[in-house]
C-alpha cells in the first residue's frame, strides 16, 4: 500500500484505522531500516567528528570507573577485586545501554522535527536510528567487557546464550521505554528533565555497583525495579552464575504489555506528533 | 511511469497550536487537580485552520504555480502533499516518487563533508546506497562544487549549499518535485542548470508543484496556477491568467 509510488494520506477514520496506519509505519520503518542505521552511523560519526578516539572516549572513562570502583568497593566491602570487578565493569557498561537509550530516547522525535515535518518517512526510523546509535556505542564499550572477561578467566564460566536472551529482552524493553519517552517529550518539554532524574536515580537503587546479597531473594525492592532484571539477566550468566528465570518471565511480560501501550498511545498521538514538535 | 497523478478530495488541514505554557507538564498537572474549571480547553491547544476543503486534481505533464500571500497555507499544502502532515478530513492521493525540496537544510550536517551530505540526503530521500554510490559522479559534477565537496558543508555559502541540495533532490528518479519559493538561490550559471534540470523532469512526464511571489518565476515555469488565501484555494488556471488571480486580492 504505501511504496515509494503511491501515497495516500486521510482524515481519520476510526480507531481500528489509526492501528493500522501505524503498524504500517511499523512496517515502513523496517523496509527502510537500512536509513535508520545510516543516522545511526552518521550520529556516531558526527558526534566525534575530529577526535581521534571518538567513542573510546566514553569508553576509557568507563574503564577509569570500573577501575576505581572495582579496586575501591572492593576493598570497602571486603569482597575479591577478581569477584567485584567483572561485576562492577558489566553493571556500568550495560547500565549505560539502559540510561542510554532511555535518556536519548526522549530528544528522538524533538531532534528529527524538521524532518519530520517534511517528509513522509516513518516515525519508527527514528526510534531504531536511537536504538541503533545506543547498540553502536555498546560495541564499543564491549572492548571493557571482554576485557574482563579474559583478564579475570570468565570465559570458562560464562554462558554466553542466555546473556545474549537477556541483552534482546532488554533491548526490545528500552525500545518501548525510548518510543513512549519520545512521544511524551514531543508533547511536554519536562519530560526529558525528569526521565534524566530517574536515571540518575536509578543507578543507585539498582545493583550496579553494589550486590543484592542483603536482601533474602526475590525481595520486593529487586523484583519491582525493571532495571534490575535487564541487568541481571545479561550479567549473571556472563559471570557464570543463573539468573532468576523470574526475571527472563517479568522481561518477557514488560516486553508485551509496554509494547501494546506504546503502541496504542503511538496510534492516537501519531497524527499529532509532528505537530507537538 | 505515466500515471503519475496528485489528486486532494477535500483537504482540510488543521494546526493545533501548543502554546509555550500547553508544553509544560505542571500546567497539565494543575488542570487536572482543578478539576476542569478551566472550562473546555482540554487540549490546551489553540486550533488554526491551515487549509479547508481543498480540492486539487494534477496529472503528469502538469506545473502548478502556487500564489498567495504568507500564511496562505502554501507551505501547509506542500508539506502535506509530501506526506508529513495528516489531513485532519478528507484525503491526499499522490501517485510516483516524491521529491520535496521545502528547507534546502534538510538532514544536513554542518561539519560533515559535502560528499557525506549527499549520501545521507539521499538516503532521506529514499535513495539506496547503491544508488547514491552510481549517481555520486553526476551529482557531483552537476553541483559544480569540484574540490570543495570534500570540505565541511559549513564552509559552504548559501549559493553552493543550494546547488548541493538541489543536485541531490533532483537526482532521485523523482516524478513529483515539491519546491518552495528557494529556487531563485544560486548565481546565474546555476539558475540556467536549475532550469534545465528542472524542464527535463517535466518533459519526464512528472509534476512539479511551486509556491512562489515572484510572477515572473512562476511564468517562466508553471502552466497551471492556484490562489491561496486564509487556506481556501482559488481554482486552478491557466497560468496565462496569473494576472486576474493576482489581481483579485
Amino acid at each position: 500500500m504505501e511504496s515509494g509510488q503511491h501515497m495516500l494520506r486521510t482524515g481519520r477514520r476510526g480507531t481500528l484505522f489509526e492501528f493500522s496506519m501505524a503498524l504500517r509505519d511499523l512496517v515502513t520503518s523496517y523496509h527502510r531500516r537500512g536509513l535508520a542505521w545510516s543516522l545511526a552511523w552518521h550520529d556516531v560519526v558526527s558526534r566525534y567528528r575530529g577526535s581521534i578516539l571518538g567513542p573510546f572516549w566514553i569508553t576509557i572513562s568507563m574503564g577509569l570507573m570500573v577501575l576505581g570502583i572495582g579496586l575501591l568497593y572492593a576493598k570497602l566491602f571486603g569482597i575479591s577485586v577478581a569477584e567485584f570487578m567483572p561485576y562492577v565493569a558489566m553493571g556500568i557498561v550495560f547500565f549505560g545501554l539502559m540510561a542510554g537509550t532511555i535518556n536519548e530516547g526522549c530528544d528522538t522525535f524533538v531532534q528529527a522535527s524538521s524532518m519530520l515535518s517534511q517528509t513522509s518517512l516513518p516515525m519508527f526510523t527514528f526510534i531504531w536510528r536511537t536504538v541503533l546509535r545506543n547498540l553502536i556505542n555498546l560495541a564499543h564499550h564491549a572492548v571493557i567487557i571482554v576485557a574482563v572477561i579474559i583478564f579475570f578467566g570468565l570465559w570458562r564460566v560464562m554462558d554466553v546464550l542466555p546473556a545474549l536472551g537477556g541483552l534482546l529482552l532488554t533491548i526490545v524493553n528500552l525500545a518501548w521505554i525510548a518510543m513512549l519517552a519520545a512521544i511524551a517529550s514531543a508533547r511536554f518539554r519536562d519530560i526529558p528533565q525528569f526521565v534524566m532524574s530517574v536515571m540518575q536515580f536509578a543507578i543507585f537503587m539498582t545493583p550496579v555497583f553494589w550486590k543484592p546479597d542483603a536482601f533474602p531473594d526475590r525481595h520486593a525492592f529487586l523484583t519491582l525495579n525493571p532495571f534490575y532484571h535487564m541487568l541481571t539477566t545479561i550479567r549473571a550468566p556472563l559471570l557464570g552464575q543463573e539468573a532468576d528465570g523470574l526475571s527472563y518471565i517479568i522481561l518477557a511480560i514488560m516486553a508485551v504489555l509496554g509494547w501494546a501501550l506504546t503502541f496504542s498511545v503511538f496510534a492516537i498521538t501519531r497524527r499529532r506528533i509532528v505537530h507537538f514538535l | 511511469m505515466t500515471d503519475v497523478s496528485i489528486k486532494v478530495t477535500d483537504l482540510t488541514l488543521r494546526f493545533p497550536v501548543y502554546g509555550v505554557d500547553a508544553k509544560s507538564l505542571k500546567k497539565n498537572l494543575a488542570r487536572v487537580t482543578v478539576g476542569g474549571r478551566l472550562g473546555a480547553s482540554t487540549t490546551g491547544a489553540t486550533e488554526v485552520t491551515a487549509l479547508s476543503h481543498l480540492n486539487l486534481n494534477l496529472r503528469a505533464g502538469d506545473r502548478l504555480g502556487l500564489i498567495g500571500h504568507n500564511g496562505s497555507g502554501k507551505t501547509t499544502l506542500l508539506r502535506a502533499l509530501s506526506g508529513a502532515y495528516e489531513p485532519d478530513e478528507g484525503q491526499i492521493e499522490v501517485r510516483g516518487r516524491i521529491a520535496a525540496l521545502l528547507d534546502l537544510s534538510l538532514g544536513i550536517d554542518p561539519s560533515a563533508t559535502g560528499v557525506d551530505n549527499i549520501r545521507l540526503r539521499g538516503r532521506i530521500a529514499g535513495m539506496s546506497s547503491k544508488e547514491i554510490e552510481d549517481k555520486m559522479d553526476e551529482i557531483a559534477e552537476f553541483s559544480g562544487l569540484g574540490p570543495f565537496l570534500a570540505m565541511p558543508m559549513k564552509t559552504y555559502s548559501a549559493g553552493m549549499q543550494a546547488r548541493l541540495a538541489f543536485a541531490v533532490a533532483t537526482a532521485v528518479e523523482a516524478d513529483v518535485l515539491l519546491m518552495d519559493e528557494w529556487i531563485s538561490v544560486g548565481d546565474a550559471d546555476f539558475q540556467k542548470l536549475a532550469h534545465r534540470r528542472l524542464l527535463n523532469l517535466v518533459e519526464r512526464a512528472g509534476i512539479l508543484v511551486l509556491s512562489s511571489h515572484d510572477a515572473g518565476l512562476l511564468r517562466l515555469y508553471c502552466n497551471k496556477v492556484m490562489r491561496l488565501e486564509g487556506g481556501v484555494a482559488s481554482e486552478v488556471k491557466d497560468i496565462r491568467r496569473l494576472d486576474e488571480l493576482l489581481a483579485a486580492a
